[in-house]
Formats: C-alpha cells, sequence, structure tokens
C-alpha cells in the first residue's frame, strides 16, 4: 500500500479519516494496553443492528476491539444483551468506504433543476384518487390514505 | 371522535425460568441430597458473580468492562434460579438463602475462596471454573428431575457463550510477553484448586442411583483434569503441577477472611432492614 492512502475515487484521504487510530484509552483503566497481549491497541469496529425480523439494519454504534472475536464479543454485549437485537452486523471502520469529498456530494454548480421543486402534484395526485375511488367503487376498494 | 387507546405495556412479562414443581416425588432424603448439590452450585455461580462483578468500573478497556460484568450478572442470575428451586424444595426463599446467612455456611468451591488479583488471574480462574462448570451442567443435563434438567439446559446455554469469551482471552494472554507471564503465575497460583468444583456432595451415591446426577464427582473431575491438559497443551502452557485433589473444601468451619470482606459487601444492603421488599 501506498504511503499516502486515497479513496474510492483516487481523492486523498485525510490522515484523520476513518482508519484512524482511535485515540488511547481513557486513563484510570486498571491495566495499560502493554498487558492485554498482542495487537492490543484496539482498533474501532462499527455495529449495526436489526431490532425485529424484517427490521433494516441501523447503524447502532461502535466498539473497539483488538480483534475480529473480541469486537464480535463486545458487540454482542453492548447492542444486544438485553434482548434488543436480532441480528447484528460488525464491520471493521477500516473496511468501509468513506466518501465525504465535498466535490463529489456537494458540488458548487446549483443543482436545484435536480430537484422535484416547483413541480406541482397536489392536484394531479387528488384527480387520480378520485378515479382510483370511483373505479374501486362496488368491489370495496377505497381510496388510499 | 377516536377513543384514546388504552395505554399497554410495550413488555411482556418473561416466562418464569424455573418452572413451579411438585416436590411429592421426591422422598425426603433425595429431596435432602438434591438440596445440598444444588446448593453447592448456587453458591459457586453467586460468589463468582460477585468476585467478577469487581472489575465493573477498572476493567482493561471500556468494553471489556461492560462484557465481563454482564458475564457476572449472569453468574448472579444463574444462582437466583438455582436458589430458588432450593427455596421450592424446601420452602422459604431465594433471597434468604442469597443474603441471610452468615458467611460460614456459603459452600463455594476452594478455587472461588480467593480474593481478586490482576487481570490474568481474573481470566484463569474464571476459565478453570467455567470448564469445570461444564462438565458438571453435562452430567445434570438429563438429570431424572426434571425441573433441574431444565434450567441446566439453559444455562448451558448462556454459558456456551462464556465458555467462547474466556477461550479468546486465554489465548490473547497465553500468546506471550509479559501478558502470558502474569497468566503462568495465575494458573501456578490457582492449580491446586482447579479441580475443587468437584468436591464430593453429601448422599452423592443416592443422587446416582435416583439418576440426578450422571456420574460421580471424582468422575467428573478426571474429565476434567483430562481436558485441562488437552487446553493448556494446545495453548503451549506447561502443566502447573501435579493433579490436584478434588476430595475436599466445601465444608469450611470458618470462612475465609477474603470472602468475609466480600460476603460483607454483598450482603450490606440486606443487613441495613431486615425483611425489606420492594
Amino acid at each position: 500500500m501506498s504511503q499516502e492512502r486515497t479513496g474510492p475515487l483516487g481523492q486523498p484521504v485525510p490522515a484523520s479519516g476513518p482508519t484512524a487510530k482511535p485515540a488511547p484509552s481513557p486513563e484510570g483503566r486498571h491495566d495499560d494496553a502493554a498487558r492485554l497481549g498482542e495487537g492490543a491497541e484496539p482498533d474501532v469496529w462499527e455495529v449495526f443492528r436489526q431490532e425485529k425480523d424484517g427490521d433494516p439494519m441501523r447503524h447502532a454504534g461502535n466498539v473497539r476491539a483488538p480483534d475480529r472475536e473480541l469486537a464480535t464479543h463486545y458487540a454482542r454485549e453492548l447492542y444486544a444483551r438485553r434482548q434488543e437485537s436480532v441480528r447484528l452486523w460488525v464491520v471493521s471502520r477500516g473496511d468501509i468506504i468513506d466518501l465525504s469529498d465535498p466535490d463529489l456530494l456537494q458540488p458548487p454548480l446549483d443543482r436545484t433543476f435536480k430537484k422535484p421543486g416547483g413541480y406541482v402534484m397536489r392536484d394531479k395526485l387528488d384527480a387520480a384518487r378520485k378515479r382510483a375511488a370511483e373505479a374501486g367503487e362496488g368491489d370495496g376498494g377505497g381510496a388510499p390514505e | 371522535m377516536t377513543a384514546i387507546p388504552e395505554r399497554r405495556s410495550t413488555r411482556q412479562l418473561a416466562q418464569p425460568d424455573l418452572p413451579s414443581f411438585d416436590i411429592g416425588d421426591l422422598d425426603p432424603p433425595t429431596r435432602e441430597a438434591l438440596s445440598s448439590l444444588v446448593l453447592t452450585m448456587a453458591d459457586d455461580e453467586f460468589v463468582l458473580g460477585f468476585w467478577d462483578s469487581e472489575w465493573t468500573g477498572i476493567a482493561p478497556m471500556l468494553e471489556e468492562d461492560v462484557a465481563f460484568s454482564s458475564l457476572a450478572q449472569d453468574e448472579i442470575g444463574h444462582a437466583r434460579l438455582l436458589y430458588e428451586m432450593i427455596a421450592q424444595l424446601h420452602g422459604g426463599k431465594a433471597d434468604d438463602l442469597a443474603f441471610g446467612r452468615t458467611a460460614d455456611e456459603y459452600r463455594h468451591c476452594r478455587l472461588l475462596d480467593h480474593p481478586r488479583r490482576d487481570w490474568a488471574f481474573s481470566v484463569a480462574r474464571r476459565w478453570l471454573y467455567d470448564t469445570a462448570d461444564a462438565v458438571r451442567l453435562t452430567a445434570l443435563r438429563r438429570s431424572t428431575f426434571a425441573p433441574l434438567a431444565q434450567i441446566v439446559e439453559k444455562i448451558r446455554r448462556e454459558e456456551t457463550y462464556h465458555l467462547m469469551h474466556m477461550d479468546v482471552w486465554m489465548r490473547r494472554l497465553a500468546a506471550g510477553g509479559e501478558p502470558r507471564e502474569r497468566l503462568e503465575e495465575a494458573l501456578t497460583s490457582l492449580w491446586p484448586d482447579a479441580l475443587s468444583v468437584f468436591a464430593t456432595v453429601p448422599e452423592e451415591t443416592r443422587l446416582i442411583d435416583e439418576g440426578i446426577l450422571a456420574a460421580p464427582m471424582s468422575e467428573l473431575a478426571g474429565r476434567q483434569h483430562e481436558r485441562l491438559l488437552t487446553t493448556l497443551a494446545s495453548l503451549g502452557l506447561s502443566v502447573p503441577g501435579p493433579r490436584p485433589s478434588s476430595d475436599d473444601g466445601r465444608d469450611r468451619a470458618e470462612a475465609s477472611e477474603s470472602f468475609r470482606w466480600l460476603w460483607s459487601e454483598f450482603t450490606m444492603v440486606h443487613r441495613l432492614e431486615e425483611g425489606a421488599t420492594w
């Protein structure tokens, strides 16, 4: 890997980007990292959770952990120990494609012509609903809410 | 006008984990032997839960802090179930068993009669305990006393995760450097008590004859010893000493000084106002 990191579209990624190491653990912990074993400097893992079957996976938060295994354990303890999740996704923050370049997401030129504003839908929608209601009469169908 | 919908609790009441059971099937001596056995298990879980809860707030990392505290809470939960079972066998209340005894009356094994030291010590102890407990639970899962078999099955499912968690830590610490030295030191100091979970319980033969317990404790100790040797070898750790004894240890004339201190901590609230409910 080259010294200068680049994003998915070749743009340079600042050192404080998504794969940057987190700040060292707060003072006052009983043991220092050196006593925890190999790879003790923990990485950040993003956790997504599904609350019940059929729900989308939503970002829950993150955990620090020195490896995949402990990341799994900590995700379980922090986001599912009270039975609040039926599924978790645990993703190393380093594996996330980060896209925040303003040239890609917030270009300087006027983009208002790409928005649907100014095109009034309300009357057309009302008319369509009325037609649908008339067509549906007799077979129990009603206008949608 | 729409009526205001009645407010409903979002949380359903959990099913009780311990089914109510009929003690009429058990003759008094069997009932006695059974509750002695269950008391040793309950005290083990309870005491380990409190020792390990001491890491809350000071574990090596915040995440491990939450995880280890959650494991400790699980053990207290298992103890609660087992105390409730004794209370049903004898009448009385689980709370009185948990908090209403003197320090001398607890029957936890020798392994759990040491004060907390460093992180490697707590990892080593929990690993020795959890793996021994797994052997004991396996010997009870087909118990003819159905309520015991049922809760043992639930506890086993939760302990699976505990075993995984301790396995990760054992491998981490055994990998080398200072962590390995500390782990070896802890294992050496705990080794004489490594099989103390399997101290003989009163009327053990009766429990085996009735099909409540699958095998004698001494046999379970042998099984656990084999397993420990295999795991130590796979971790590249030397065996810390000769085969430990499992003969005695639960019947102490007097509680140790360290346990007396722990007892004074976990009974503090109970002793403030005896019989208080909330």
